[in-house]
């Protein structure tokens, strides 16, 4: 594993977030968005072995390669400074992804991390309007907390990959977690890749910035949702046809036609 | 852990890396391949590797998976025996290191691609150029670099970004990975048809198309009349 550490900020009893991509890219696009909208200053990068075998030409043609980052937000008004942890890949073998955790976790430990708040997916059935927000915690507690924010309590399950590590490994590490998870169907193309699903991205972030005290405009991510969602309604219909030309094409023509 | 043997000393210093790698139709081996047969360069150091399977267990070879790293073994040709290896050999004219690179299994990759550059770095490479091809509709040959400046010189020269999208293996990551230790380096794409069931099946007219621009780029005078064969 290789990292570069571009700033050491300091920090006033600091929260960590973390979401990498997994299922609908929910805990990427959460963290990313607050980036974005608290305008959170990247400090360090890590990269690793584990990462997949490729790097991403960009459209203007650069090259990038596969990384996960570290960004921090700082506020006088607010009570705890921020880390924010994501990027653009997780390791995709289990001991890397242990490798990967655990370095996240060694710098929540040198910043003194307060608590930290592990984003992830909740797979359900079929897409629901308002994607609901189930909770996990490392403290009895913490329950209390998911409480006061109507968060309901995710009593049985998993939570696989690096998001999920991130939370487990926290707890042998005595630093006080939550897991968050939204509620998505897993929206997937018919290639296999996951797609965004920016509206179970949004309840979590509605649940989220209540939780740290943040204020952020949420009316861009609502953009973001609708286009999103036209998306995949769009997607589904073409799938549905594609379907359906499968099946008349297989369809043995009239018994007439052998008389 | 890879290993690197020597086998002689690189003819000039600050040479050029030009890489290439059996990814999508073969395209770099084949321009790598082609290029060492015509410019009879120097072979100066030679990788090998426990992660260079010989039968891979992925399909395609470039995209590895931890679950299936294939096996290790050694090939025969002519009745010689070979284990599977890097190749790096070095032109005084132009100054060329050409790199006939391989894909580690999952555990390697990253790996391999690091020792290859710190080779590079030993033999003072300032800049590379990695052979490639690509299966979207573009024009026969569309490139990438390190940095825009770069892009800028190629566009000079008619070549644009026409790719947008994932660059797997060996050559993407010795590029990729290159370009955080200061190498800058562009890659050529040659567009090719994708095949599914062989996606590594060569495609030499594509290897042609592409050396026919690296040829320009470095003012080189190949025949490139024997990949129309």
């Amino acid at each position: 594993m290789r990292s570069r550490l571009y700033k050491e900020p300091q920090l006033k009893d600091p929260y960590m977030i973390t979401g990498l991509p997994g299922i609908g890219y929910i805990a990427k696009l959460s963290v990313e968005y607050l980036i974005k909208e608290l305008k959170a200053e990247l400090f360090g990068e890590l990269y690793s072995s584990s990462f997949p075998s490729y790097v991403l030409i960009r459209k203007d043609g650069t090259v990038e390669l596969l990384k996960n980052e570290f960004y921090y937000w700082k506020d006088d008004k607010s009570k705890n400074d921020l880390i924010l942890f994501t990027g653009n890949t997780q390791a995709i073998s289990s001991e890397g992804q242990y490798e990967v955790a655990n370095e996240v976790l060694n710098r929540a430990e040198k910043f003194k991390v307060e608590k930290l708040f592990a984003l992830a997916a909740y797979v359900i059935d079929k897409p629901v309007k308002k994607p609901k927000v189930y909770g996990a915690v490392t403290e009895q507690e913490l329950l209390e907390e998911l409480k006061k924010y109507k968060v309901s309590p995710m009593n049985v399950g998993s939570i696989t990959g690096t998001n999920g590590l991130l939370f487990g490994l926290a707890k042998l590490r005595d630093i006080q977690s939550i897991c968050l998870l939204s509620e998505t169907p897993g929206y997937r193309t018919s290639s296999g890749h996951f797609l965004a699903d920016v509206r179970s991205a949004q309840s979590l972030l509605e649940v989220l910035s209540k939780m740290l005290d943040i204020e952020i405009d949420m009316r861009p991510l609502e953009k973001e949702a609708k286009v999103a969602e036209e998306f995949i309604r769009k997607m589904e219909e073409l799938e549905r046809q594609q379907a359906e030309m499968m099946h008349k094409a297989v369809t043995p023509p009239p018994k007439d036609i052998y008389t | 852990m890879s290993w690197i043997k020597y086998t002689g000393q690189p003819v000039v210093k600050e040479a050029t890396a030009i890489v290439g790698s059996p990814g999508l139709r073969s395209i770099g081996k084949i321009a790598v391949d082609y290029l060492v047969e015509e410019l009879r360069p120097k072979l100066v150091a030679e990788l090998y590797s426990p992660h260079f399977p010989i039968l891979y267990g992925t399909k395609p070879s470039y995209a590895p998976h931890p679950d299936f790293l294939g096996q290790a073994g050694i090939k025969l040709e002519k009745g010689h025996v070979e284990l599977i290896k890097i190749d790096f050999y070095s032109l005084a004219s132009p100054p060329l290191l050409i790199t006939k690179g391989y894909h580690a299994d999952f555990k390697g990759q990253y790996e391999v691609a690091e020792r290859v550059l710190d080779l590079y770095q030993e033999f003072g490479v300032k800049r590379m150029i990695v052979l490639a091809g690509y299966g979207t509709k573009g024009k026969d040959v569309c490139c990438a670099a390190t940095d825009l400046e770069l892009l800028e010189e190629l566009m000079k020269y008619g070549i644009s970004t026409e790719y947008e999208g994932p660059f797997y293996g060996f050559s993407g990551l010795v590029f990729g990975l290159g370009m955080l230790r200061g190498i800058r380096g562009i890659s050529l794409f040659g567009r090719t048809q994708p095949n599914v069931v062989d996606p590594e099946y060569p495609d030499p007219k594509a290897a042609k198309a592409l050396l026919e621009r690296l040829s320009s780029l470095l003012n080189l005078t190949i025949d490139l009349s024997k990949l129309d064969d």
